[in-house]
């Protein structure tokens, strides 16, 4: 005589039992409809390959209800798998954080050697300035490795990693860039091409190559051999 | 600690033979569990409960695609396939399994056992 509690095979029994049973799994409706049809399936065809090797109906239906004994620790592993992302998604890992470091920590060290009254030093030749600001200079290849470095251990690859070392630069052109936009079509303080190119050379180029020093033992091609055996 | 280590070797087995099912031809879930005991003689099982969220964890991963299809019968079932980037992922898989074994050999002289 058939168990009441087990399905029997008709369309959308299985389903049931396994809406009944994941009832603690947490995911989007139709996340969770999908999980459910695929579940139903897999016991389904328990069922049936149960059925060929000669089983009774009951005999089937107990071992395809049979291989789930546990329910609510499967409803918490597959919501930990289906679980889009963790705190911080791969993009950000990568390149966000590590950036922003690399940024935070070149600006607290400027503005440290600023607080210490640290000057930087002009050179001129052929009528063009370079502003040298050799403490800080000192500092970038520090933090740019971070950023490198940061990007390379979240999995980043060598494009990130480059990425985020340079943001500092990147960041600083992209400011000189808008005020140059801005004194050309706005309203603000008249500045000239050439003198864009100055404060290019001397805070962009410059710091960018002294942050890519600091980033260039991070760009080296993968061990593959190394990674762990278990992601 | 030892069981945490187990785990994670156990994981990472299961990991690779799904990967390399999958690289020969697509296969849905019942089908690749199916397949893994057939290969390994009964040897290696897998019930549902260990099957799916490994599945979906692979698939998070970007490693592996699931796309409803019916299957011979006609009936739907969610196939999945090994991805450029699964692809990718498998050949440095297999070999530092092969690396491990090598070790274990080495070691342990486990293909003499």
């Amino acid at each position: 005589m058939p168990d009441q509690t087990m399905p029997d095979n008709t369309p959308g029994s299985w389903a049931a039992l396994v809406r009944e049973h994941l009832r603690p799994l947490n995911l989007p409706a139709i996340e969770q409809e999908e999980v459910i049809a695929e579940l139903a399936a897999h016991l389904e065809d328990i069922y049936e390959q149960q059925l060929e090797k000669g089983m009774s109906e009951s005999e089937a239906r107990k071992n395809a209800t049979n291989e789930v004994v546990q329910w609510r620790p499967l409803a918490r592993n597959i919501q930990r798998a289906k679980l889009k992302e963790g705190i911080m998604n791969p993009r950000t890992k990568q390149l966000w954080l590590p950036s922003l470091v690399s940024l935070a920590t070149s600006m607290l060290s400027l503005m440290f050697l600023t607080l210490l009254a640290v000057q930087p030093r002009l050179l001129y030749a052929h009528r063009a300035v370079t502003m040298l600001y050799l403490p800080w200079l000192a500092a970038l290849p520090l933090c740019g490795a971070a950023g490198a470095c940061l990007s390379r251990r979240a999995g980043g690859n060598r494009l990130t990693c480059l990425a985020a070392s340079l943001f500092p630069a990147a960041t600083l052109l992209a400011c000189f860039a808008f005020i140059l936009l801005d004194s050309l079509f706005g309203t603000g303080h008249a500045a000239t091409l050439s003198a864009f190119l100055v404060f290019a050379w001397s805070w962009v180029f410059i710091p960018g190559t002294a942050l890519l020093l600091g980033a260039l033992p991070f760009l080296r091609p993968r061990e593959r051999a190394s990674r762990p055996l278990v992601s | 600690m030892t069981k945490r280590i187990r785990s994670k070797i156990a994981r990472g087995s299961a990991e690779v033979a799904i990967l390399a099912l999958l690289a020969e031809k697509p296969l849905y879930g019942f089908e690749i569990s199916k397949r893994i005991e057939e290969k390994t003689d009964g040897m290696l099982c897998f019930t549902l409960a260990s099957l799916y969220p490994m599945l979906y964890d692979l698939e998070k991963r970007g490693w592996i695609a699931g796309r409803w299809q019916a299957n011979q019968a006609g009936r739907d079932r969610r196939v999945y396939s090994l991805t450029p980037s699964g692809k990718k992922e498998l050949a440095p898989l297999r070999r530092e399994w092969n690396f491990f074994f090598q070790a274990l050999d080495r070691l342990a002289g486990v293909t003499n056992a």
